[in-house]
């Protein structure tokens, strides 16, 4: 029994995603809720990071309870394999002429040394896709650098960037690059697959992670390499904007704090804001930020005596920016999230059922749920092995035998 | 790669990035201005030398070519008609409702363009409860989550100093609109490609948006770090110079690492010899049977931070390589403006402005090999306002004498 094709624009495409925790186990995801055939290889005696990390089901630990793992691969078919093994290595050579794109993220130089890298699976099959996905890249003195995103977070620029000026960096939450380098990934892989089904060309796409989320600093970036100054981390303060930030507001029964994002853009949003304070209406931007303290002040005080939900509901009424710091549970309850069937539920063998996210855009025309949760270890292995590989039963004990599932 | 597509870009400032993506893959990407200029333009920083001139808006319209078109004049409104019957994406970013208001929503497009792919990028999406409301990076980061896991735990959640949170939005919009992209393909048809800032603000929580759903406990800020289950993690450690990223763990996932640690600081003489024989990958669970010390960790913990204090970060990063260490250095822009990795890859990209002057861009994204062949960015200079009103139009058809009424009526 071969893998079925899924349901969409990418159905029949197929993908091999070797990539693992968070930043390329993302764009096979993607393709997969959009119908792509995507087989994930992992390596149990390798465990991949995110299945260690939670949220888990229940708040229970477990390789087979993460949240992330499930988000990040839900719609894929699982396969185990150890490519130390060579017998393993054989069957990912198999697979990558079976492949239209091939996802990977070991640190430069690794799939090399087993033969298995671009350049030798481009011998095999020259129209191959291909993304190596790593902190730096390929080349340059620091391509061995290995880790997560948060090393990223800071080799980016971006773990300097979030904090006080007065202090150490406080970071943003978790491994940044992860965040913004599927997408720049994702949209090259959908366009290399446009251009090799016209044209039939190959294309090998070399992503530093890292240089991803600097897209998102480009205009600090600009600024300095240009004779500016370097942009240092401020808080939330906004040169732009006037209040800008983020307050103390009534806490609910259950919680220890609540805060409100409260940011005014124009004058008349501040005049709006202004009569609710009982401040000064008339303010230009460079007045109020001369009285930023005061208004913060005003502004807390006024706060503290409402709720998250109410300020936001008050002050969007009237045309401001501004919105409760959502906590997962507000999250899981907040109607517009709802209204964009964002969280999506997911019958699961082990769980009874599993929520993962939706895609991040919303297809008119196409629109998709997850075929199924993301794979436990080895869950398709006998799928993979006889059904695309035509491997018979006792060639399949062998493989076992030898490690090259392990 | 994307050379065959043409995109009309009519983002403003929340949207820029998402057309810069297409133009970077080789699509001919169209920045369509109102006359008077994007509101784009006003967004800081600005040019050391040209305090007129945003820094943002060059950022992310390098690469496109650039017109004015009045949307509010039927004249204005027959030209978009004209490029769009040219254009394979248009992609927008206006508050919801305008796109209606001025009879150029999907719905009212759909019929005169069955092929178009319509991109919106919005703070909370097209529809739904909130999709009035007034989105700002700081309410997105809020609304999406991340905002609420981010900073010190004794001071008020933080965002990052360079807003973020629609660079992540049209990040999405380029992905979407390529799968619209590929669905065209499979039915012939065009459609609407919805995205939301706020979902795209929870793809930055490492899945933890849905910790209350799986019925975990939310994570707690903790600068540097990371407080989840009650364990605060710190994720950075002091150095001679700034900061480190260091995350040392027992464990099967990262406990390797901290063996290699160990090898480190029992090298430089900063660790006993003894602790060789310790293995952090199965660490934690001896502790739970008893069979391991829990106050061993923690110590070495202390051991490394005090390794690290007397080191430079450009020391840590040789030592993080040559012993495969869990760590990295704060980079601030200065370091990135001056990294050998960086300047190694040919990141930084000098382009030349319509008005002469040199200008030095990050960028690309992506290293991208077709058939063999290395791509580049895209290296057209940030347009300025209305530079390609001429050649565009021109292209459709349009006279020198027309496109000058067209300019002095105000229609572009």
């Amino acid at each position: 029994m071969t893998l079925p094709d899924g349901v969409g624009p990418l159905a029949g495409v197929k993908v091999l995603d070797l990539s693992w925790i968070v930043a390329g186990p993302t764009v096979g995801r993607a393709m997969a809720d959009y119908g792509a055939t995507v087989i994930r290889v992992e390596s149990p005696t390798r465990i991949d990071t995110a299945r260690v990390v939670g949220p888990f089901h229940g708040d229970e630990p477990g390789v087979e309870h993460s949240g992330l793992y499930g988000n990040v691969n839900a719609g894929k078919w699982g396969l185990t394999l150890d490519l130390r093994v060579p017998d393993a290595q054989e069957i990912f050579r198999r697979l990558a002429v079976w492949a239209d794109i091939v996802c990977e993220s070991f640190t430069a130089g690794v799939l090399a040394r087993w033969q298995l890298d671009y350049s030798h699976l481009r011998e095999l099959k020259p129209e191959l896709i291909m993304l190596s996905s790593t902190l730096l890249g390929q080349n340059g003195p620091y391509n061995q650098v290995s880790g997560f995103g948060s090393q990223g977070a800071g080799m980016a620029g971006i773990q300097d960037l979030a904090g006080w000026p007065d202090r150490a960096p406080a970071g943003p939450f978790g491994p940044y690059t992860d965040y913004p380098a599927p997408r720049f990934a994702l949209t090259a892989l959908l366009a290399a697959l446009d251009h090799r089904n016209r044209t039939g060309e190959g294309v090998f796409i070399d992503q530093a992670q890292a240089e991803g989320s600097m897209q998102l600093l480009a205009p600090a970036l600009i600024d300095y390499k240009n004779g500016g100054p370097a942009l240092q981390r401020r808080g939330n303060d906004d040169p732009q904007m006037c209040p800008h930030g983020v307050y103390p507001c009534l806490v609910p029964e259950g919680r220890t704090e609540a805060w409100v994002a409260i940011a005014v853009a124009t004058d008349d949003q501040w005049a709006t804001l202004a009569e609710l304070l009982g401040a000064e209406r008339s303010m230009s931007l460079e007045q109020r930020r001369e009285h930023q303290k005061e208004i913060d002040a005003a502004i807390t005080s006024w706060a503290a005596g409402m709720s998250g939900a109410d300020i936001e509901e008050t002050l969007q009424r009237t045309g401001i920016s501004a919105h409760r710091l959502a906590t997962t549970e507000d999250a899981a309850n907040d109607p517009q999230l709802a209204h964009r069937n964002h969280f999506r539920r997911l019958p699961h063998s082990l769980h009874g059922e599993t929520v993962v996210e939706g895609p991040r855009y919303i297809l008119s025309d196409t629109p998709i749920q997850p075929a199924r949760p993301a794979p436990q270890y080895g869950e398709h292995n006998l799928q993979i092995l006889n059904g695309v590989l035509g491997r018979s039963d006792s060639e399949i004990e062998e493989l076992a035998a030898s490690g090259a599932l392990s | 790669m994307l050379s065959p597509y043409r995109v009309i870009d009519l983002t403003d400032e929340r949207g820029v990035l998402a057309g810069q993506m297409l133009a970077d893959l080789g699509a001919d990407v169209i920045q369509v201005e109102p006359p008077t200029g994007s509101t784009g333009r006003g967004v800081a920083p600005f040019f050391a030398d040209r305090p007129d001139e945003s820094i943002y808006w060059a950022a992310y319209t390098r690469g496109k070519r650039g017109t004015t078109c009045n949307l509010e004049d039927d004249r204005g409104r027959d030209l978009l008609f004209r490029l769009l019957e040219t254009a394979d994406f248009l992609i927008e970013s206006s508050d919801v409702g305008r796109m209606s208001e001025l009879e150029l929503d999907y719905q009212t497009l759909r019929d005169r363009f069955p092929k178009l792919i319509y991109t919106s990028i919005s703070a909370f999406g097209q529809s739904g409860p909130k999709s009035q409301y007034v989105g700002s990076d700081l309410a997105i980061w809020a609304a999406g989550t991340p905002l609420l896991m981010s900073g010190d735990d004794d001071r008020a959640p933080v965002r990052i100093s360079q807003p973020q949170a629609w660079g992540h939005a049209s990040g999405d919009a380029a992905g979407g609109s390529m799968l619209a992209l590929h669905a065209r393909h499979q039915t012939g048809h065009g459609q609407h490609v919805d995205v939301s800032a706020q979902v795209s603000a929870a793809q930055a929580t490492l899945a933890q948006v849905l910790a209350h759903q799986l019925g975990a406990g939310d994570p707690e800020r903790y600068g540097g770090g990371v407080k989840i289950r009650g364990q605060a993690i710190r994720g950075t450690a002091d150095v001679a110079d700034g900061y480190i990223v260091l995350l040392m763990g027992p464990g099967p996932a990262v406990g390797h690492f901290a063996n290699h640690a160990v090898k480190w600081l029992v090298e430089i003489g900063a660790a006993e010899p003894e602790l060789l024989d310790e293995n952090f990958v199965t660490y934690a669970d001896r502790v739970a049977t008893g069979q391991a010390d829990p106050a061993l960790f923690p110590r070495i913990q202390d051991i490394m931070r005090e390794a690290v204090a007397t080191r430079t970060k450009q020391e840590m990063l040789d030592i993080s390589i040559e012993y495969d260490l869990l760590l990295a250095p704060v980079l601030d822009i200065v370091d990135l403006g001056n990294s050998p990795q960086l300047e190694h890859r040919g990141f930084w990209q000098e382009i030349e402005h319509a008005d002469g002057r040199r200008v030095t861009y990050p960028g690309p994204p992506l290293n991208i090999l077709v058939d063999g062949q290395q791509q580049g960015i895209c290296r057209r200079p940030p347009p300025e306002l209305g530079q390609h009103n001429d050649a565009v139009y021109g292209e459709l058809g349009l006279s020198t004498g027309e496109i000058s009424r067209l300019r002095s009526e105000g229609a572009i």
